[in-house]
């Protein structure tokens, strides 16, 4: 699992081994490799930029195979944005996705350091209890929290779709592993400045905790985007609904309109994308640590 | 866990639990007071023309009624279910609902739907049904009561591509009227073109069982016992029916596409005739606009038998318990069944009209009717139309799943036919009521 100390480890010598080939194998070893990343990028990219073409098809070309429409329009755009509120929605699933991250991150930190740092009766096994909550599908609970959103008065609201996310097992586990390899010299030198728990957590361990922050920032901030089940539930209005029911909303048994659909698609997954391209390094490290979720 | 699966067993239990006092209570004459009412609807779930002609009309009817609010709710033809069972078991129940027809029993049987005769008086009821398809008034009836008014439904149709047809030596203008023309169609397109022959909306995840309910009873074949208790689509003229579908495929006339793709195939000129919902016209027309000619005809017969089509659709129920919320939703009913609300709903949504007399009113549906002529086989068949049959029982779902599925088997799976449908049969029959 994680470690992140490593500003404390103690600092081990760069270790060069040499490959024994021929500079000319090297140079053909790595254009074959370029190839074959330029081959999965290629790979990767093209259903976005299929999306996006699709996007500007009119009705009539929807299914043509041509790279680029005869006609490229914005009129899927238009439509789109007439037909849903997507710009509320894409500020609310902005603001839901902001605030189970920050809420989740909280929640996980406190817990994280009560399993770190304490011994406390039955500690084990809440904290077993707290890991098997991860194994139990959302769809399993999602009726009695429904109810329990009814009961609250909150059905087609913003908060009924950020309450049953306060707090996750992923977030917990993963700061708590973090936080156990910790150096405990770092906490009892604090400690002997005169530090209490509260100033430990936030001035000595959550700085050094940046990259696994980080990396569950990005992870929750992501699940929380894409949910679909608990908002497709909850919601009354589109509204006060999030941009992946209002993507759903092109798709009826009468038939699918794809340019629309590929139109919302499109400024739905752009925040997604801006994270992407301004957090790549941490992208990918979250999913190495974590596990695609 | 499927979540339609699990909100249909745990949440039926604690809806059957449910107790209905005001069940057979009269309505009040008026609505003299503020009242509001919920809506399920799901056009309203969906972006486009269905969502804004139905926004449009409740607007209409609430500035015709001040004193009632409608609140609409959208929800997805295959979640309204789901969703209504959840408001019920938290006790938001909803007043009135849009309910796809085979899921009618169970809304009747489970969430207290309300039959109009016991709480609309009888001249009121009469008075409003004067001038409705009788076939239409059929498909909400449930022993001998009228617990649902068709609203939205269609019929199945054979859409064609007169290009293709053209291009393959067949004539245009006379499409074919029985499964041999089909198959012998079919197979013309895919010796002389490069499109498929025949694709069909008869199986897939989102099919359900509706048009495979009307090629069975075409060939006679039935899904059930009139006392509903004991199925029977594994008898000889189901079985014969499924055995013809099996024989289309072999041949290669029929392409085993998925039903989205099978929708956009033909949207996209690749399949030279597709069996499906009528209501999918408008896709179709958008993708063939300049494109190629699309028409359309009437649902395939077997031999001389008749055409026996069944709607797909819904109808519109009376959930709420409450006399004046009652009185309201049954005001929405009458106003969403007028024939100015059909005029909308055929011409925006794509709909049949339930009132037959306002086709050739150019008041409203006529001269429209004139201008689309692809909707001619849709009324050509309304005389013709029989209900879309719900299966009895909280397993409902399962038991037409389960019909499905052997069936799906016997026609592209290669599985015998009659072994297919008999076991689907045995399986589904211990998961019907005792």
């Amino acid at each position: 699992m994680t470690i992140d100390a490593a500003a404390f480890a103690p600092s081990i010598p760069a270790i060069s081994i040499a490959r024994p080939t021929k500079r000319g194998a090297t140079g053909l070893n790595k254009s074959v490799g370029h190839l074959v990343m330029a081959v999965l990028a290629i790979f990767c990219l093209f259903p976005v930029y299929w999306m996006i073409v699709t996007s500007l098809r009119p009705a009539n070309e929807v299914f043509d195979t041509s790279l680029w429409p005869t006609a490229a329009s914005l009129d899927n755009y238009v439509y789109a944005l007439n037909a849903i509120p997507i710009i509320e929605m894409l500020g609310n699933t902005l603001l839901v996705s902001a605030v189970v991250t920050v809420v989740q991150l909280f929640t996980g930190l406190l817990a994280a350091y009560a399993f770190a740092r304490w011994r406390f009766p039955f500690d084990k096994l809440t904290y077993t209890l707290i890991a098997l909550t991860w194994l139990v599908p959302f769809q399993v609970v999602m009726i009695p929290n429904y109810l329990l959103v009814a009961d609250l008065g909150l059905l087609d609201s913003l908060a009924a779709l950020i309450l049953p996310h306060f707090a996750a097992a992923l977030a917990i586990l993963m700061l708590a592993q973090a936080m156990r390899s910790f150096p405990r010299e770092v906490l009892e030198a604090a400690r002997m400045d005169g530090a209490k728990s509260w100033r430990i957590l936030w001035e000595v361990i959550a700085p050094n905790l940046r990259g696994t922050i980080a990396s569950l920032t990005i992870l929750i901030f992501i699940s929380t985007w894409n949910e679909y089940f608990w908002p497709l539930l909850l919601s009354r209005t589109p509204e006060n609904s999030v941009i992946q029911i209002g993507i759903q909303m092109f798709m009826t048994s009468e038939g699918t309109q794809w340019g629309p659909l590929m139109a919302a698609s499109t400024m739905a997954s752009l925040p997604i994308l801006l994270l992407y391209v301004g957090l790549q390094r941490q992208v990918i490290q979250s999913f190495m640590k974590s596990g695609i979720r | 866990m499927n979540r339609k699966t699990f909100l249909t067993g745990a949440l039926a239990l604690l809806a059957t639990g449910v107790a209905y006092p005001a069940l057979g209570q009269s309505i009040p004459a008026t609505v003299d007071q503020p009242v509001t009412i919920s809506y399920y609807n799901y056009n309203l779930a969906s972006a486009g023309n269905g969502a804004e002609a139905t926004k449009r009309l409740i607007a209409k009817f609430e500035a015709a009624n001040p004193n009632i609010k409608v609140k609409g709710v959208g929800a997805s033809s295959a979640d309204i279910t789901s969703r209504i069972q959840a408001d019920v078991a938290a006790g938001r129940i909803p007043d009135v609902v849009q309910m796809v027809f085979s899921d009618l029993e169970f809304t009747v049987d489970n969430l207290g739907a309300a039959a109009l005769e016991q709480i609309v008086p009888e001249t009121e009821l009469k008075a409003h049904f004067e001038g409705i398809s009788p076939n239409g008034l059929q498909l909400g009836v449930l022993n001998g009561k009228t617990y649902g008014l068709a609203y939205t439904f269609s019929t199945p149709v054979l859409f064609y591509n007169a290009d293709l047809f053209k291009a393959a030596g067949l004539d245009p203008d006379n499409p074919p009227k029985t499964w041999a023309e089909v198959k012998a169609a079919g197979l013309a397109i895919t010796k002389k073109t490069k499109a498929e022959g025949i694709a069909t909306g008869i199986f897939g995840p989102s099919a359900g069982d509706w048009l495979f309910q009307g090629v069975l009873r075409s060939n006679n074949g039935s899904l059930m016992s009139p006392d509903r208790k004991t199925l029977a689509f594994a008898e000889p003229a189901s079985v014969e029916a499924v055995a013809m579908l099996r024989d289309l495929y072999d041949s290669g006339a029929y392409t085993n596409l998925d039903i989205t793709a099978a929708m956009e195939a033909m949207a996209s000129g690749n399949v030279g005739m597709y069996l499906q919902t009528s209501a999918i016209q408008g896709f179709l027309v958008k993708g063939s606009q300049g494109k190629f000619d699309l028409r359309a005809s009437t649902m395939p017969r077997f031999g001389d038998k008749p055409q026996r089509p069944n709607n797909s659709g819904s109808a519109l129920v009376i959930l709420s318990r409450d006399p004046l919320k009652r009185r309201a939703a049954w005001e929405l009913m009458k106003f969403m069944t007028s024939k100015e609300a059909y005029t909308v709903i055929t011409s925006e949504i794509g709909y049949l009209p339930l009132r037959a007399d306002i086709v050739e009113d150019p008041k409203y549906l006529g001269n429209w009717v004139k201008e689309h002529p692809l909707i001619q086989p849709n009324l050509e068949q309304l005389r013709m139309l029989e209900r879309w049959e719900s299966f009895p029982g909280p397993n409902y779902r399962q038991i037409q799943k389960t019909m499905m599925e052997g069936a799906e088997m016997a026609v592209f799976g290669g599985t015998d036919p009659a072994a297919a449908m008999q076991a689907a049969q045995k399986s589904a029959q211990a998961m019907m009521p005792k």
